[in-house]
């Protein structure tokens, strides 16, 4: 895996959370959900989005429960657990710093220098 | 808080993942089928043909069970997955091999088990040999005589004197202890019981709980009361007389015609006086029961040797000054950790056991390595296949080091079960030289040494196999069917492997080699006295007040005469203070000779004898005469020497005649002695006898200076009996005899069989106990040895089948092709052997520090070297014949 991957891992673990914390989700749901917020912009690998996925979990970030989908399947829905909220909550912080910092980088004009 | 939730979090679905495997993998699956199952669904919603959609479906998300090995990748189980199947893997191609895998197995097993062998026989017998609370800070108070430094000296204690040494600032507890032999009386036959009189706090200072009824209290002697008269008996005194019956407590035991009630019985593991001799029975401590008391002291944790011998000189220069008797003239206090002495004594015997025991693990390690790398050799195309089809080069390291991990722990497994047999071996061959209460037992830091070792043995044995395996050439391995390739690189291992062995079997061989003459040495060093048939028997004499020599004297000879009229009696002799060929129990004393100009002083061993002395143990005269009864009766004026002491001060050989005393035979007015009148003036020399054996048996013979024994008499003495059959058979008689000058004389229960004496002796047991070990050590390298060489050359042989049978096929004879085949593992064995004989011709001098008493052989050499390479060959030319036997048209056939 190249390092545009882990990249793309850290910003997919953003986008999930975000995701499940508009309410409990299976995991079909949360990519058409960020597909569709995003104007079917983003294109998410479906292999990768599974291991963010079960990463996530093992973290304790979001609590899996079985349950039944739309068209009555069973299917494996996700909430938030209190953990996963406060690190939405930093991630979220640390991410407009990011770009806010990057933004500001780039557009720079040679004036202000 | 949060790492720790995390944490918490993270052992939850290792849980999960490990424990309810089954489960989570069918979770897993149901989901991303749920998954597949609506993306199919969305894809035909849109209007593409349902076979379409599920065909686009399984490009996009692969197959459903890669998914399993994703989720155990992200939780971060993948390693332990793959280990878990390595396993089975590794385990599976052992089984395939069963010859190889067994022969690997023992080959560890043999090494590990005697190694642990010797490591939990050093933690019993060394680190933790004893069963008391905070054993590591009881010292022993013992005294530094400046004028005879070499040995320690205990010293006694007044009551007051005890008292006042226990507020010392470094001592956390202080317990007395006195010895003394009693009469069990009541019963027909009188017997003697050693009883040890201990202070009340005993119980709480040692921390060792009695193995039924009660310990003695301190309420048993409270102030105030008449002591009472109870007793705890040894566990082997309650074997002996009892048959180990616990209704004994309660019952009341007569010493010396008084009754004392049982109320315990120590257990097995708790004889605590050993150094100074084992008690039968405890009894509480009193001033009225015995006057003194030798102390044992706790340090407090923390206190060092060196503060606690500063603070004790002030207290004992103080009780000098009360009783200077008890101490001698000038001397510093050296407390000495009870353990001490042992390791004094075995210290250096184990640590070179240790060393031939992590020589034959290595051993055992290279025989290993031998079979791997043979065994990996026909295992190249597997290996070259999965390399091929994309294992990384760690993944194979791994994979190969599992495997030998699993034959080294199956070694360590059948190794530690065998070595708690094996450790007992030298206890028993040595049971003078280990603590009494040393118990060999599987405990914590001996499991955890043998799976070190275990894992130790299984990476060094496996790892130069693994690196060089895991690194095929895969297209040559791949396109060529023969097994030729790349073996270059690991017949040089293999060679520098056999090698290796040989030149540590060599090793090993030589030790042994060196041990045995040692103890040939011993066995036949020339003694200078007949032990066949001769016996020694400690007389306790009745304490008698008035301290007459002359009554003492009358009465001892009394004892002598009443023995030799016993028929199967040949000649008695009395001699209290000797026990060849170790020197008198009182050691060396200065004397002087008159009108000798000597500024050096002279020391010689003093042996106290009657003037049979000579003629029972066979001592030849040399010159002059043995001094006669009533010389003897009177002690003064008469002595005789030895051959060594003569020469050396008389080289002309006319020691006869000439005036000599001794300033140790002077009467020290102690409360137990009795003297002649001049016992310390000058005697005339009236004979010489031949040398015998005073010194220990590797020492030479000491100077010796004998007198009459009623010149200096204790309340004890030691009869001398040479019998015509085995001595014990006449014991029985002898006893009725003692016990017709007086019913009640008593004899101590050990009876000194002069062989069995020579037998005890340190140096005698330490040999023998090198001797078996070493050679068996040494036998056990050998064959691992010969097995190593033996898979190499069977191995060499298979790698080279084809080639053999184009060379047969060519006309080249039988004798030829065994050559080819042995020809380069001969070489490695040559230069094995003469390495072999190089190191332990340098290393002599190491080996004889570590073991004093072995003896530097050369000629041993020459026989290991001849048995080293007639097995070697032999090892070499069984598998080789079956090379040369086998049909070459088969051999050209075989791929």
């Amino acid at each position: 895996m190249g390092k545009q991957v882990d990249l793309l891992q850290g910003t997919l673990e953003i986008l999930i959370l975000k995701a499940i914390s508009l309410g409990p989700l299976h995991g079909y749901g949360m990519l058409l959900r960020i597909q569709q917020i995003s104007g079917q912009r983003l294109e998410i690998p479906q292999g990768s989005f599974y291991i963010a996925l079960y990463r996530i979990e093992h973290k304790g970030w979001i609590k899996g429960e079985w349950g039944e989908s739309e068209n009555s399947r069973r299917a494996k829905f996700y909430r938030l657990t209190p953990a996963g909220t406060r690190q939405l909550k930093s991630e979220m912080e640390k991410w407009s710093q990011m770009t806010e910092v990057v933004n500001t980088v780039l557009c720079a004009t040679p004036e202000q220098i | 808080m949060i790492f720790f939730a995390q944490l918490r979090s993270h052992f939850r679905s290792w849980w999960n993942a490990l424990v309810h495997r089954k489960r989570i993998d069918q979770d897993v699956e149901a989901e991303l089928q749920f998954h597949i199952d609506a993306h199919i669904q969305q894809l035909i919603d849109i209007g593409i043909p349902p076979q379409e959609a599920a065909r686009r479906t399984r490009i996009e998300f692969g197959r459903v069970d890669v998914q399993k090995e994703k989720y155990r990748a992200a939780i971060g189980l993948q390693p332990l997955h793959e280990i878990g199947g390595d396993i089975r893997y590794g385990l599976r191609s052992l089984y395939k091999k069963p010859v190889v895998s067994v022969v690997a197995v023992l080959s560890l097993a043999l090494g590990i088990g005697a190694t642990t062998a010797i490591f939990s026989l050093i933690y019993s017998a060394l680190f933790h040999p004893f069963p008391y609370a905070g054993a590591d800070r009881i010292v022993n108070p013992a005294l530094v005589n400046e004028a005879h430094p070499q040995v320690p000296t205990w010293f006694a204690l007044t009551p007051s004197q005890f008292d006042s040494l226990s507020k010392a600032k470094s001592i956390e507890s202080i317990v007395g202890f006195m010895l003394a032999g009693l009469t069990a009386t009541g019963d027909d036959l009188a017997e003697d019981v050693r009883v040890a009189y201990v202070t009340s706090n005993a119980s709480s200072f040692f921390g060792v709980p009695v193995k039924i009824g009660r310990s003695i209290q301190p309420f048993d002697v409270a102030t105030g009361t008449p002591p009472s008269n109870v007793v705890v008996l040894d566990y082997k005194f309650w074997q002996r007389k009892y048959n180990r019956d616990p209704r004994v407590i309660g019952q009341v035991l007569q010493l010396n015609h008084e009754n004392y009630v049982i109320i315990g019985v120590m257990p097995q593991r708790f004889a605590f006086t050993e150094t100074v001799g084992n008690a039968d029975v405890y009894i509480p401590w009193t001033a009225a029961r015995i006057d003194h008391l030798f102390p044992w002291v706790k340090l407090k944790p923390g206190v060092s040797l060196a503060t606690a011998n500063a603070e004790l000189q002030s207290f004992l220069n103080q009780f000098k000054r009360e009783t200077p008797k008890h101490f001698p003239a000038s001397f510093h206090v050296s407390v000495q950790p009870i353990i001490e002495p042992y390791v004094h004594r075995t210290g250096r015997t184990l640590a070179l056991l240790f060393a031939s025991v992590i020589v034959l693990l290595l051993i055992g390690c290279a025989n290993c390595s031998i079979l791997l790398f043979a065994y990996g050799e026909s295992r190249q195309h597997e290996l070259a296949i999965r390399s091929a089809i994309g294992a990384s080069r760690f993944r194979i390291v791994r994979q190969l080091l599992i495997e030998s991990l699993a034959i080294s722990c199956a070694g360590a497994a059948i190794g530690v079960g065998a070595s708690f047999w094996l450790a007992e071996v030298p206890l028993r061959l040595m049971p003078n030289a280990f603590p009494q209460e040393a118990a060999i037992t599987i405990n914590l830091p001996i499991l955890v040494f043998s799976i070190g070792l275990a894992l130790i043995a299984g990476l060094l044995s496996g790892l130069s196999p693994a690196l060089r395996l895991s690194r095929p050439n895969v297209s040559q391995v791949i396109q060529s069917t023969a097994r030729a390739a790349g073996a270059g690189t690991s017949k040089r291992n293999l060679n520098i492997l056999i090698g290796l062995q040989i030149v540590l079997t060599f090793l090993l061989f030589g030790s042994a080699g060196a041990a045995i003459a040692g103890f040939v040495k011993i066995t036949s060093t020339e003694l200078g006295y007949e032990p066949h048939h001769l016996m020694a028997i400690g007389v306790p004499l009745k304490r008698d007040s008035a301290k007459n020599q002359r009554v003492r004297a009358a009465y001892i000879d009394q004892l002598r005469e009443r023995v030799a009229a016993v028929p199967s009696v040949l000649s008695v002799a009395v001699a209290p203070e000797s026990l060849p060929p170790a020197p008198p129990f009182n050691g060396t004393g200065t004397f002087e000779i008159l009108g000798g100009q000597s500024q050096q002083e002279q020391r010689a061993m003093i042996f106290l004898v009657s003037p049979e002395y000579f003629a029972t143990l066979k001592i030849p005269l040399l010159n002059g005469r043995v001094w006669d009864q009533a010389e003897n009766q009177r002690g003064d004026f008469v002595a005789v020497v030895n051959q060594t002491l003569a020469h050396r001060y008389w080289p002309n050989g006319d020691a006869i005649g000439h005036q000599i005393r001794a300033d140790s035979l002077k009467d020290d007015g102690a409360p137990l002695s009795a003297a002649s009148p001049q016992s310390g003036e000058w005697r005339q020399i009236v004979g010489v006898v031949a040398d015998s054996r005073n010194n220990g048996l590797e020492k030479p013979t000491a100077p010796a200076l004998f007198v009459p024994y009623t010149t200096f008499m204790w309340d004890n003495t030691q009869l001398f009996i040479r019998t015509a059959g085995l001595p014990l058979a006449s014991l029985k008689a002898i006893r009725t005899a003692l016990h017709s000058v007086d019913p009640e004389q008593r004899t101590m229960t050990e009876i000194d069989d002069l062989e069995e004496v020579l037998q005890r002796q340190p140096v005698w047991t330490q040999q023998r106990l090198f001797s078996i070990l070493f050679s068996f050590f040494a036998f056990i390298a050998l064959v691992l040895a010969s097995v190593g060489l033996a898979s190499t050359v069977t191995f060499a042989i298979a790698r080279r089948t084809n080639e053999l049978g184009i060379r047969m096929a060519l006309g080249a004879q039988r004798s030829h092709i065994v050559w080819i085949v042995v020809r380069a593992t001969l070489g490695t064995v040559a230069s094995g052997v003469a390495v072999g004989l190089l190191l332990n011709l340098s290393l002599e001098k190491v080996i004889q520090h570590w073991s004093p008493g072995s003896v530097s052989a050369p000629w041993t050499l020459v026989w290991v070297t001849l048995l080293l390479l007639i097995c070697a060959t032999l090892a070499c030319l069984l598998p080789a014949r079956q090379a040369a036997n086998v049909d070459p048209i088969k051999t050209l056939r075989c791929d």
